[in-house]
């Protein structure tokens, strides 16, 4: 391992914008130097907050109003080809289950479904023409996390982690909070560090778990107290020291002294982060909180997915105020039975209802109260999922899937609100434009571009290829920033 | 490694021959103004978006009908009119919009353009533009192996030179005015050679003869004896695993178990402790089925092209007709071609798949040529003879009993014919009825809730509004995957049926059947009947009075209950349905789906069936003469013994490998053996496929064609064959350099090519090319032993230089690259774990066979869910080397992960080594470090009560020395306080634990 290698592989410690500037001059004691001096172009934003809808949320359910469903609801539905679907045969045209209505100065529709959202419209951008390379739920799952649709590539929290290292020693620079009931197909690899260094993997913590990070604290044992771990800690320090001194020149050895010391801190300053203890009675009551704790259970519920969603998102307000860059909320597991993500092959209503409240109070949530804290500003969210549903219906209250067109929305973070950008066609099938769609390279360059990152420096080398995040492709969305 | 990078690739012609193809020029010179000066612009900035294949906004610049026809948005140019031409407007201004991609044109360039239509934009007929591709091979890893002469020392500096390796080095150092450190003590020595060989530390006793032995040759002995011990393939085995990225699980989306990975695994290990040749090593890997079909090796060895990630939905969910199916397959290939090119030859091929290798000459047409290669495979479980004894009398059993079958068939026939009219109509209402439906809807039937005895009863009930007269009822166990359990899942091993008029079945109730003083057989998919005799009764009740297992807990489940009348009519559906509990997990498991009429159905649950049998059955014996009746038993007979002895042929092996033939699967079907077309797609996608393309090896080393000279091109195995030997070649300069640098890099912690899985031009370059070809081409042309490699490279003054640093070196060399001492190795994932299970005397040295799972896995049906927090590290099973993990693709060991194993969703030429807090924390608290704390401590108090000695002991054990007194001290205060338990943990965190000098 040479000194950059070693630089780039120690995280943490040194914080990444420190090591880019190193590496950058390639002097190993350069004067610390200003975030906006290092980064490509001054930054709008220094966080992201990525919630992801798992199983394929449907847009025209939810955000991508469409006067022609509700006329045609109930006819055959022609969209003037052969359409072949994931596993069925097109059914009918087939209206969302609820309402509309409009929301904002900006007057935006949204479903009765997300209503709760309806008061944040005049600080979201929506995208409804969001296109995916693949109708299947791993690969299209892989391409909105990572930007490729094959296994092994970094997860975009992990590229920001890399780019931009930590704004704390204390916590990891990216978090990840999945559904309680399981993982999103793909599991772990979505968020992994691919060929970046381990160090830029999201770290999973789990909120109403025994052992919300792994490892955090001892196993269960018998010899382990906490003044043997201080004192244990203590001496390893001194034994690790007296090693150091007789091996100069390895700067390795004491970046693991190092690393010693930042365990202790996170042993700290983590279980704080999770205690929603001091949480006001108003805050828990606007992210639909009753108490801070919750049964997980098998299937789909209003009150639980309000329950899992809601504190997720409260815990993810309080990793960003402690530092952290990047958190990912999962809303929705793997494809198993009984449904336990936005899947809704069966049954729209009975599945998307309890899902789309759970979310949208949740989100809703965040979005007014990092306003008020005055992070909204500097915090960019992006809601996503990995491909949309079809205009038509799957038996008679499902939807298939709809790789053609889908929603993304974005708040915060120099994002201007009150926008639509890209439409869908008459039905919400494909893209209004077909030859203009937008994927997530653009959405991933626009977020990049906002945290002061140009989409096409930020590179690994590896196997023979310099990697981005967004492959060969991405423009920044100038629509969008304000 | 690029961070930022602010440097791009600069095309320069040198690196291109313009490929314009000129099919007629007779108009027009070769030298028109066109093709010297318009096209080779349009082919550097326009040509890679607007072709005919991509036509991003409609238009395409291939060829002069593209030009006239326009985009989406029109003409693009109007001849002689440059103002009014669009094409030039795209290309001019301060922020001009196109190239997309790139720097803008140039002031001559656009000059040239517009000039030229000022002209009037003559563009020669039969002229096209491609895009540019690579010719040149003029780079250091496409030349043959040199034999360079080893460097020659004075007298004195002789000294330092125990290897050829050394010479080389020296020669370097020397240029830089460095040289070797001195050389480490024996002390050292050993655990840097049992970590490097065998991945475990020596023990304190080998340690101590090793130290003491008088003999000069020890270190020479130790080197062997390493070498032949089995722990060196398990070791090395796992650097080869990394490359190819094995894994049991096959990722994506569902990340299903690989049940039979292993063997392939196991292969790597037994080839590597054979010291198998490189050529057979490769040629076994590539083409093993071909070339020893009946070997315990032949077969399993292909487990290498197969040992990335199965996209499980893509092959076996995916229809045929849709445009998914054919990406997956493409990507399958690709992932097929890049691990035997990228391993063996480092040549990332795979960069042309969507164009031509922008850094080295591999065209597209080379790229799809390997795909062809691997057209006729896919990656599934296949059946093997270990032996060929034992695949030919299987094949002579398999023979003689078609035989028979056929003899035995005529004869039947024979006797048929006489049934006349009545036999054929029962054979046909037979064969009717066998091929009715069989298996379930998705209603599977009633499932209680989860016991953790058998012992808590559970009873269903059917009720009926008004009390009905029935004949019969019938029970139908449920059927489910689950655990394997399948037919008859749930049915309890002992229960009782009553009826009653009461529904709380208090007052009167008659019992139908009690099965609860002795077991009742499984009924599997046969009916369960009972007699009703006509009895009259408004409610029936299944109470399991001892439930049927399931994993490691207990439950009832019932598929359905008919409760049928005189008729034979099912009364069941008038009833509605009562537990003492239930899973409601519709659609699968609901009460409501017990007497929905929706069962698993099976030839045994026909009831036609069986009566039709035992008819037709009756009328055959009436048929048959004494003659036909002696010889259908003597067929009869020698077939059940054909049967017998097959039973005791070796079992057929499995392994998950490249195969031809197996069971379809959903709509995953074999070739067998015939190669799929592979055709070269433009922009790598399915949608837009070029031109169909032969098997070939890419064409960049001179004098190694790489045409395939195939005897029968349909048969796939001779093109990978071909493969194999065009890559196994003598003068294949890239496969002996290539393996020589990664045994290189796994010594000495860093190779002569930095980059092991590419030696282009994007990778690096070598630091010592001499040496790099001095030891390549001794590897090639001196037996292809890695063992005699290991031997020759741990034997050299560079190697057993210390690894302590001076000024001197650090400021003229500080990455150490030219060797002027050794590199402190920090150990591997494995190796830590595998160590720190000897060292607390649970290292379990059990070779091969399936992974061990350090986790608890749970729902295996649809996407396993790969718990590790689950598992017991104190059991026992568990504590076999991490070479025999268990290695899941999508959720990986937190633990090993932590400390940097490799991903297997990616080839790792090269582990990252980080050091995090995470790292810390493993180390400090997971549950196998917690627990062999705990172990360590019991196996040290075993041996004294005396605390210094405990601490003495687990000090050496682990490090390999004594502690001196200061430590000793230290340790003694932790031990007093906090026991031995948290001295041993302590230890297990040490940086003299991690960091190998």
């Amino acid at each position: 391992m040479d000194r950059r290698e070693f630089l780039m592989s120690a995280g943490g410690g040194l914080g990444g914008i420190a090591l880019a500037s190193l590496l950058q001059n390639d002097r190993l004691l350069a004067a610390p130097q200003t975030n906006t001096h290092t980064l490509h172009h001054p930054p709008r934003a220094k966080r992201v907050i990525q919630l992801y809808m798992s199983g394929a949320a449907s847009q025209c359910d939810t955000f991508d109003y469409k006067p022609e469903l509700i006329k045609e609801n109930g006819n055959p539905w022609d969209p003037g080809e052969q359409v072949q679907l994931f596993q069925s045969s097109p059914g009918k045209t087939m209206q969302a289950p609820w309402k509309w209505q409009q929301y904002g100065e900006s007057g935006k529709w949204m479903n009765e479904c997300v209503a709760p959202l309806g008061d944040c419209v005049d600080d979201m951008a929506f995208i409804h023409n969001m296109v995916s390379k693949s109708n299947v739920h791993g690969p299209a799952t892989f391409m909105q996390a990572t930007g490729f649709v094959l296994p092994g590539f970094p997860g975009m929290g992990a590229w920001i982690s890399y780019g931009l290292g930590s704004l704390t020693d204390n916590l990891p620079t990216f978090v990840v909070l999945p559904d309680p009931r399981g993982f999103a197909p793909n599991g772990a690899a979505n968020w992994s560090a691919g060929f970046l260094p381990a160090n830029n993997q999201g770290t999973m913590i789990r909120p109403n778990s025994q052992t919300p990070i792994s490892n955090l604290f001892p196993a269960s044992n018998n010899f382990i107290t906490r003044q043997s771990d201080r004192d244990v800690l203590a001496a390893l320090k001194q034994l690790n020291q007296r090693h150091e001194q007789e091996r100069a020149g390895d700067s390795r050895l004491n970046a693991r002294i190092q690393s010693y010391e930042l365990a202790a801190k996170m042993q700290l300053q983590a279980p704080q982060v999770l205690d929603l203890s001091n949480e006001t009675k108003s805050t828990l009551k606007m992210y639909g909180l009753n108490s801070t704790d919750y049964e997980v259970q098998e299937g789909i519920s209003e009150a639980a997915e309000i329950a899992y969603f809601g504190r997720n998102c409260l815990v993810a307000r309080r990793m960003l105020e402690q530092g952290v860059r990047f958190v990912q909320i999962w809303s929705g597991a793997d494809n198993g039975f009984p449904r336990r993500n936005w899947d809704s092959h069966e049954d729209i209503k009975r599945d998307h209802w309890p899902l789309g409240r759970g979310m949208s109070i949740g989100a809703a949530a965040l979005i007014k109260d990092l306003k008020q804290r005055g992070m909204l500003d500097d915090t960019i969210i992006l809601w996503t999922t990995e491909f949309g549903r079809m205009p038509c219906s799957q038996g008679s209250k499902g939807r298939d899937h709809n790789p053609f067109v889908f929603t993304n929305w974005l708040a915060g973070g120099g994002i201007k609100g009150g926008t639509t950008y890209g439409e869908s066609d008459q039905w919400s099938f494909k893209p209004a434009d077909p030859a203009n769609p937008t994927m997530c390279y653009d959405v991933h360059a626009t977020i990049l571009h906002q945290l002061g990152i140009d989409h096409e420096k930020l590179t690994f080398r590896h196997n023979g290829i310099d990697r981005r995040l967004t492959d060969v492709h991405g423009h920044v969305i100038k629509d969008i920033i304000s | 490694m690029f961070f930022f990078s602010q440097r791009k690739f600069k095309f320069t012609p040198l690196y291109f021959s313009m490929c314009l193809l000129i099919i007629s020029s007779a108009a027009f010179g070769a030298d028109s103004v066109f093709e010297k000066q318009v096209a080779p612009i349009l082919q550097k900035h326009c040509i890679e978006c607007h072709n005919a294949s991509t036509k991003d906004g409609g238009l395409s610049l291939e060829n002069n009908q593209g030009l006239i026809a326009g985009g989406e948005n029109g003409r693009v140019l109007v001849a002689g009119a440059p103002e009014e031409s669009m094409l030039l407007d795209y290309v001019i201004g301060p922020e001009p919009e196109m190239p997309k991609k790139g720097a803008p044109l140039s002031k001559a360039e656009i000059e040239t353009l517009r000039q030229w239509i000022k002209d009037g934009a003559v563009w020669p007929a039969g002229v096209q533009i491609q895009e540019a591709q690579l010719s040149q091979t003029d780079w250091w890893s496409f030349q043959p192996l040199k034999q360079p002469a080893v460097p020659q020392f004075s007298a004195d500096e002789t000294k330092q030179i125990r290897t050829p390796i050394d010479a080389f080095l020296l020669a370097q150092l020397k240029k830089k005015g460095l040289s070797f450190s001195p050389a480490a003590d024996r002390r050292t020595l050993i655990r840097r050679l049992y970590f490097d060989l065998i991945g475990l530390p020596p023990t304190p006793a080998e340690i101590t003869k090793f130290v003491n032995d008088p003999d000069p040759r020890a270190y020479e002995k130790l080197v062997d004896q390493l070498l032949a011990s089995p722990r060196y393939g398990e070791r090395w085995a796992r650097h080869w695993l990394d490359v190819v990225h094995y894994a049991d699980t096959h990722g994506y989306d569902k990340d299903k178990l690989r049940e039979n990975a292993w063997p392939y695994r196991d292969y790597v290990i037994r080839a590597l402790n054979e010291d198998k040749p490189y050529t057979e090593f490769l040629q076994e890997q590539i083409a093993g089925d071909i070339l020893q079909p009946h070997s315990p090796d032949g077969v399993p060895a292909t487990g290498f092209i197969v040992a990335g990630p199965f996209d499980w939905v893509g092959q076996i969910e995916i229809n045929e007709r849709l445009i998914e199916k054919k990406i997956t397959r493409n990507l399958d290939r690709d992932d097929m071609v890049m691990t035997v090119m990228n391993s063996t030859v480092s040549l990332t091929v795979q960069c042309a798949r969507c164009h031509n290798h922008k850094f080295d000459p591999i065209a597209q047409e080379d790229y799809y040529g390997l795909q062809a290669v691997f057209a006729g495979i896919d990656r599934a479980d296949r059946e093997y003879d270990p032996n060929p004894q034992s695949a030919d009398r299987r094949k002579q059993l398999l023979a003689a009993q078609t035989n028979h079958q056929q003899q035995k068939q005529a004869l039947e026939a024979k006797i048929r014919a006489r049934g006349g009219k009545q036999l054929a109509q029962l054979d046909e209402q037979i064969s009717k009825a066998l091929k009715a439906k069989k298996g379930q809807g998705e209603e599977y039937g009633y499932h209680s809730l989860i016991e953790e005895t058998d012992k808590d009863p559970k009873w269903v009930q059917l009720n009926f509004k008004q009390p009905i007269t029935a004949d019969r009822i019938t029970l139908i166990a449920a059927y489910d995957d689950f655990n394997n359990i399948k037919a008859g899942f749930g049915f309890p091993k002992r229960f009782k049926l009553e009826i009653s008029d009461t529904n709380d079945f208090a007052a009167t109730k008659t019992i139908i059947a009690d099965h609860t003083q002795a077991d009742f057989p499984n009924p599997q998919t046969r009916l369960v009947n009972f007699d009703l005799k006509g009895q009259s009764f408004q409610f029936l009740r299944m109470t399991a009075t001892q439930l049927a297992p399931r994993s490691n807990d207990f439950m009832f489940a019932l598929g359905e209950i008919k409760v049928l009348d005189s008729q034979g009519g099912n009364l069941a559906g008038q009833a509605t349905v009562t537990s003492l509990d239930s899973i409601e997990g519709p659609p699968r498991w609901s009460r409501l789906n017990i007497n929905d009429d929706k069962f698993y159905h099976s030839a045994d649950s026909n009831e036609d069936l069986i009566t039709l049998k035992s008819e037709r059955d009756q009328l055959f014996t009436n048929l048959i003469t004494a003659d036909e009746k002696n010889s259908l038993k003597t067929i009869t007979a020698e077939l059940s013994r054909i049967k017998q002895e097959l039973g005791q042929l070796p079992e057929l092996q499995k392994v998950f490998a490249a195969a031809t033939h197996f069971k379809q699967q959903g709509n995953f079907k074999p070739t067998a053996g015939e190669p799929r077309a592979v055709y070269l797609l433009s922009r790598g996608s399915e949608k837009a496929p070029v031109k169909e393309i032969e098997p070939s090896a890419p064409k960049l080393i001179s004098g190694l064609s790489g045409t395939f000279q195939l005897k029968e091109p349909a048969n796939e195995g001779t093109r990978r064959l071909a493969l194999a030997q065009w890559i196994t070649n003598h003068d294949n300069p890239l496969t002996w350099r290539s393996i020589v640098n990664r045994v290189w890099q796994y010594h000495f912690g860093k190779a002569f090519v930095d980059t092991p899985n590419d030696f282009g031009k994007m990778g690096a370059l070598p630091t010592h090319p001499e040496l790099l070809d001095y030891l390549a081409a001794r590897f090639r042309d001196e037996g292809q032993s890695l063992k005699a490699l290991h031997r020759l490279l741990v034997l050299s003054t560079a190697y057993q230089q210390t690894s302590i640093t001076h000024p001197e070196g650090n400021q003229i060399d500080g990455d150490n690259r030219l060797l002027w001492r050794m590199n402190r190795r920090k150990l591997e994932a494995e190796a830590i774990r595998d160590s720190v299970l000897q060292v607390s005397g649970k290292l379990d040295l059990k070779m091969y066979g399936p992974g061990d799972r350090l986790f608890v896995l749970e729902k295996p049906q649809h996407s396993p869910h790969y718990l590790y927090q689950k598992y017991d590290p104190d059991s026992a099973e568990r504590h076999r080397r991490s070479i025999y993990r268990f290695i899941v693709r999508s959720v990986p060991d937190p633990f090993m992960e932590s400390l940097d194993c490799a991903d297997p969703s990616q080839m790792t030429p090269k582990r990252l080594e980080t050091l995090t807090a995470l790292q810390a924390l493993s180390l400090l608290n997971d549950h196998f470090m917690v627990s062999m704390s705990a172990f360590y401590a019991q196996k040290i108090k075993a041996e004294t009560d005396d605390l210094p000695t405990q601490i003495k002991l687990a000090f050496e054990f682990t490090l390999g020395r004594p502690p001196e007194l200061a430590e000793l001290d230290l340790l003694q205060t932790i031990g007093t306080q906090h026991g031995i338990e948290n001295v041993c943990r302590l230890i297990f965190n040490s940086n003299e634990f991690i960091f190998i000098d």
